[in-house]
């Protein structure tokens, strides 16, 4: 009996701890599989990071470019060095996080396994921003002289699969006869830039004048694609990224970009860390906190942008709904189903 | 969905299975050099992925296509020269040495181009292309097959080139000897460490060929782990080809096919699992080893470090 008391306290003791460790967060640390410095999913997990960081008052690590492969060995470095919170910035990484946040008590955060979140431990931020392509699909139908429009992606993780789904459907609500065509490059493509400029060539070549692409690396090779071809109709082909803002670079074919804002999910998370509700919900982004936005370019003239908006606020104010579609059977749907061009 | 089967969609899906099997075919043939030779050369995906920093550095800094090239080559072979003294003069293990070989080439070029390209990100211009009079007008295939960069045509030429070394020259004779039986190689008085030690150094610069035109012609740019795996697969289509090179001709070509095949299917919206369709190519190649590679041998001195005087 008096075993047990003495473990009931230590137990307790433990716990005190643990909520102290909570509130005393100096530290977070994220990782990214490719550059910190893409324009795109690993530059806005970087960046969001370090603005969530600043405003909270913690240090942040950064372990940027770590590849596809084993990242326990970094997760246990970071959790060694401090880090109060590790954000597994790959859906390759979403197996390893946990179990060496489990292994050293650190929580975590992952991507596309909402399914996964543990209270005190693991959770997720599959974001989407699923409103914010809607948007670029009205764009892309009202800015299209060929009567068709491409998706291509370099996988299909959940976020994407919402956005490519979202992009059809504004495209479809836009021009009921337009023509969607859409093409993954690979298994897991992400880095494949050669892949990308392949593809996007072909749909190209299949009619389509704006690409909705969606691709860490192997959007360059769509950017590429994009500034080397013409449409079929001899016209321009327009590009439409996501997550980053790529107009530093653009040489005059960037229509757009579904700029995501990860600094309030993060915000969000050193938050419920410091609470000690960390894990009890997972986290997401939307049009309405300005966390999504579509990006206004030169090449989109202003009644175009102003008809745009409007569509933005009936999103926000409710009169529009854009439901997220995470798998890629509904998106396979979506596109298929949707009627060929007069 | 007849608007989708136009000219210039098969044109686009026949240039990409052209522009998605040539680094593969360039990568297959440098492996059945290095294979032939005894030496299992698992870093070829490090050698095509510092042949596509090279290729881009310096085709960005100098505006030339060629020496661009060059640099392919140069980068290829310098993850070539450490395989060559680790593996074939200090007989440490080529697999594992070929594996380390890779990571360190994808982290140290994602290093330099984090110092370099991180911030602009620039592209090359088109690559002039050569055309052939006549056939280059054939519809469909003609602008997709004959009005083709040179280096296109130069790599079809390095297939004939290496079978006729392979089969017609001392070369070819001496190359096969050193993975066959390197000892009988030595007593003849060729240099076996030294023969390898070439080969290995050959693998390297057609990888970094291949590599450098992944960059250059197939995407424009360079980005960090842009060979995604090309390297593994050329291996595949050298142990598959049997020492043949044009095996490995076929072989490249097929997949880059099935690549197009695979984008056909899904841009005219074909209802099958994505994964499915993604499976095609490398589906077809495995098809291929187990049906043609029944009968292949590779050297019986493959991967075995060789030592004068050694049992």
């Amino acid at each position: 009996m008096r075993n047990i008391v003495r473990w009931g306290v230590a137990l307790a003791v433990l716990g005190m701890v643990s909520f102290a460790q909570a509130a005393e967060l100096k530290s977070i640390a994220i990782l990214t599989p490719e550059p910190g410095t893409d324009y795109g999913w690993n530059q806005q997990g970087v960046a969001a990071a370090k603005a969530a960081g600043a405003a909270a008052g913690v240090e942040v690590l950064i372990a940027d470019n770590l590849g596809y492969g084993d990242v326990r060995p970094t997760l246990r470095e970071l959790a060694q060095d401090g880090a109060g919170l590790l954000i597994a910035h790959a859906s390759g990484y979403n197996t390893a996080a946990p179990e060496i946040g489990a292994e050293m008590k650190v929580p975590v955060a992952i991507v596309d396994m909402p399914s996964a979140r543990k209270p005190g431990a693991v959770a997720d931020y599959t974001a989407s921003g699923h409103e914010g392509a809607y948007l670029a699909g009205r764009l892309a139908a009202k800015m299209s002289t060929t009567g068709t429009v491409g998706i291509v992606v370099s996988g299909e993780p959940p976020s994407w699969n919402a956005q490519s789904s979202a992009f059809a459907e504004g495209a479809r609500a836009e021009k009921p006869g337009i023509t969607v065509r859409y093409a993954v490059i690979g298994p897991a493509a992400y880095s494949d830039a050669a892949g990308g400029k392949r593809v996007t060539e072909a749909l190209i070549a299949a009619g389509a004048d704006i690409i909705f692409g969606q691709g860490n690396g192997s959007s360059f090779g769509m950017l590429q694609a994009v500034e080397t071809a013409k449409a079929t109709n001899g016209g321009k082909v327009y590009f439409i990224d996501v997550i980053g803002d790529k107009t530093a670079i653009d040489r005059g074919n960037l229509l757009s970009s579904v700029v995501w804002n990860l600094t309030p999910v993060y915000s969000a998370m050193i938050a419920d860390v410091r609470a000690g509700t960390y894990g009890s919900r997972n986290y997401d982004i939307n049009l309405a906190d300005g966390s999504v936005a579509l990006l206004k370019t030169a090449h989109i003239p202003d009644e175009v942008w102003a008809q745009i908006e409007a569509l933005k606020k009936d999103i926000v104010d409710g009169r529009i709904k854009v439901t997220a579609h995470y798998d890629a059977d509904t998106v396979h749907k979506l596109v298929t189903q949707l009627p060929a061009a007069p | 969905m007849s608007t989708l089967f136009t000219e210039p969609f098969f044109t686009a899906l026949v240039l990409g299975a052209l522009t998605a099997g040539l680094p593969l075919l360039l990568a297959g043939l440098g492996e059945q050099i290095s294979e032939k030779a005894g030496v299992l050369n698992i870093g070829i995906e490090g050698m095509m992925l510092a042949g596509a920093y090279g290729g881009f550095l310096v085709a960005y800094h100098t505006g030339s296509i060629w020496l661009g090239y060059l640099g392919g080559a140069l980068g290829g072979m310098a993850v070539a020269t450490p395989m060559a003294v680790l593996c074939i003069r200090l007989g440490l293990s080529q697999i594992v040495i070929g594996m380390a070989l890779t990571l360190g080439a994808e982290g140290t070029t994602a290093l330099l181009h984090h110092f370099q390209f991180a911030q602009s990100y620039p592209r090359l211009p088109a690559v002039a292309t050569l055309a052939i009079p006549g056939l280059s007008a054939i519809p469909v295939i003609g602008p997709a097959l004959f009005d083709r960069p040179p280096i296109v045509y130069l790599a079809i030429l390095a297939v004939f080139l290496t079978a006729y070394v392979f089969r017609s020259t001392h070369l070819g004779l001496a190359l096969q000897a050193a993975g066959d039986k390197p000892e009988a190689l030595d007593a003849a008085g060729v240099d076996v460490v030294r023969l390898r030690s070439l080969a290995v150094l050959a693998t390297g610069c057609l990888a970094g060929v291949g590599g450098a035109f992944m960059a250059e012609v197939g995407a424009g740019i360079f980005v960090p782990f842009m060979t995604n795996g090309a390297g593994f697969i050329g291996i595949v289509l050298a142990m598959q080809a049997r020492g043949r090179p044009f095996g490995v001709l076929w072989g490249a070509l097929l997949f880059g096919a099935c690549l197009s095949a695979a984008t056909a299917l899904q841009v005219a919206g074909v209802s099958i699992p994505t994964d499915v369709v993604q499976m095609l190519p490398f589906v077809a190649v495995l098809a291929v080893l187990v049906l043609l590679g029944r009968k292949a041998s590779l050297p019986p001195a493959l991967g075995v470090h060789y030592v004068r005087g050694g049992r």
